[in-house]
């Protein structure tokens, strides 16, 4: 396993609708972070689709692994790197049941997907319409160390991230389509997951304007300690390349230990609580 | 939450960023060749000519002042030339006296005493002027409304908020003045009393019984739930007062959508036909 190795974050903008231009600019991108030897390219969320499609989603979804999987994961051998996008999946046992999700590939093809499970269905967001959300954590073991997924909302639940970490991750990727107006808070939040989980935190957010809705870019390659080890421009689309040292960590979680001081009889208490909230 | 002026008090910069971006990403989506519209001499309609000027250019922006002789300005004219020799709008001055007239000529109802019927007209004929030049000219017609007018439902239906897109419909009136002066619109543009121009010597203010900057945060508040009462406590305000802002704002949504049908099969306009735009 490497403990040292280079992220691309490809902040991309979505031709909407059309999945062709979209893997073509995935692959451009890819093509560039090979060019500066990153082991991992991340894309927004729904990125290969854009974010605002409405119903359009129903047309656009594909099972996972599937044909647009299988395209992408031509690319990430030929490169022999990794690739995490997001897409709209379609649920294998129905015909009209889908999910948002964030698929992990790699040189040696399908490594996983995650399936968002906080779906923001309030403001402008109607993704409960037509998504379902999923029930399992995405932690995946690579020649990278364990990856972690979560997607866009997730970031406002500390648990999605945190168990991702307890199942190992020590990168957590957070793909994201959020608009201007909630920038302060997933500046604020990106940075608190990592702290409070001692782990790196990649967020890759989209650009371009869907429907009036504006995304600020802005992705970033968080360290243990919170600080910003790469950023991408605000509004534009970007590539940049942030360096992962895991034996990072270890200094970071030797003076905020967050993970010796978990106090698992909390857990029982707090779904106690939601469930009567 | 405090109602002070300072809640609508915003990164101009950004603002002004965000939506000169809109504008651009819109037209070129559309495959539009620039932007048209309405050129009063008003704030709301220099701001959004400046934005559109500062998006595309001013070559790809064309202004249309279209008086008529019952509310002819001539300093409404002054403010309209100004601006467009500013920020390099294109201007053409279309007298629609002529129209308005045959038209009233041939509306066998046409009741001159009655201005506010007489005066929504002006406001649709100006709207064909704007389309007639969108169409024809291969022009996204950009409307001028704001947040303040557009809430309480101070428009001409398919009139003055016809439109496209109509980037300023996010910002309190007042908060158009302060991007406005940001963006150097002219001080005495920015100033002035704001008027719909349907008949002579109407202003806003005097029409709607409040100012702006009062209206603007009773309208702030409902936008962010706060009750009527919390409003009305907060800016010394008669409760009743706050109340028929309020009335006003929910009876104008009419005005703001799509027209209402009765559901009848699978997917429905205006209902659960949920299609990507731009």
């Amino acid at each position: 396993m490497k403990q040292r190795f280079k992220v691309a974050l490809a902040q991309i903008s979505c031709k909407r609708g059309d999945k062709e231009a979209n893997i073509r600019k995935i692959e451009e991108y890819a093509e560039e972070a090979h060019r500066h030897n990153a082991d991992l390219v991340i894309f927004p969320e729904l990125s290969l689709t854009g974010y605002m499609m409405g119903d359009e989603l129903y047309r656009l979804a594909e099972l996972i692994p599937g044909p647009s999987t299988a395209v992408i994961e031509e690319i990430a051998k030929k490169h022999k790197s990794f690739i995490i996008f997001g897409m709209p999946e379609l649920s294998e046992k129905t015909q009209a049941t889908l999910y948002n999700t964030a698929v992990l590939v790699g040189p040696r093809g399908f490594v996983g997907k995650y399936r968002k499970m906080h779906l923001p269905t309030h403001s402008v967001f109607e993704e409960r319409r037509y998504f379902r959300p999923g029930y399992q954590v995405g932690a995946f073991d690579t020649e990278l160390g364990k990856i972690g997924l979560i997607i866009c909302y997730d970031l406002f639940f500390p648990e999605a991230s945190r168990l991702t970490r307890l199942e190992g991750a020590k990168l957590i990727v957070c793909i994201s389509a959020s608009p201007a107006v909630r920038r302060n808070f997933f500046e604020t939040l990106t940075a608190a997951r990592a702290i409070e989980n001692t782990a790196f935190l990649a967020y890759v957010n989209l650009v371009g304007i869907e429907n009036g809705l504006q995304f600020w870019g802005g992705s970033r390659l968080i360290g243990p300690d919170g600080g910003i080890l790469a950023i991408a421009k605000y509004d534009e689309e970007d590539l940049v390349i942030g360096e992962i040292d895991y034996a990072d960590i270890a200094p970071v979680e030797a003076f905020v230990p967050t993970l010796k001081d978990l106090q698992p009889e909390l857990f029982d208490k707090l779904k106690e609580k939601a469930e009567t909230l | 939450m405090k109602l002070t002026q300072q809640v609508l008090d915003l990164n101009w910069d950004e603002v002004k960023k965000r939506i000169t971006r809109f504008i651009k990403d819109y037209v070129e989506k559309s495959k539009a060749k620039g932007i048209v519209l309405g050129l009063s001499g008003g704030v709301d309609s220099s701001t959004a000519a400046a934005l559109s000027a500062m998006a595309l250019g001013g070559d790809r922006v064309l202004g249309l002042m279209l008086p008529e002789k019952e509310t002819y300005n001539p300093t409404d004219i002054k403010h309209a030339k100004l601006v467009a020799e500013k920020f390099g709008i294109k201007t053409a001055l279309i007298d629609i006296t002529s129209t308005l007239e045959a038209l009233q000529k041939s509306i066998p109802i046409f009741d001159p005493e009655d201005k506010l019927c007489k005066g929504n007209l002006k406001a649709r004929t100006r709207m064909l002027y704007l389309y007639y030049y969108a169409n024809k000219l291969n022009l996204i017609v950009c409307g001028s409304s704001d947040k303040s007018e557009v809430m309480i439902g101070y428009f001409t239906k398919w009139g003055d908020a016809a439109a496209d897109i109509s980037p300023l419909m996010d910002l309190y009136k007042t908060q158009v003045r302060m991007l406005a002066k940001h963006i150097g619109v002219p001080e005495e543009i920015v100033n002035k009393p704001p008027s719909p121009t349907l008949w002579p010597g109407q202003t806003a203010e005097e029409e709607i019984g409040l100012k702006y900057d009062v209206l603007d945060l009773i309208l702030y508040g409902l936008e962010h739930f706060m009750e009527v009462e919390e409003i009305a406590e907060q800016l010394g305000l008669q409760k009743d007062l706050v109340e028929n802002v309020k009335k006003r704002w929910e009876a104008m949504e009419h005005k703001r959508r799509i027209p209402l049908t009765i559901k009848l099969q699978y997917r429905t306009v205006g209902f659960d036909f949920k299609l990507p735009l731009t």
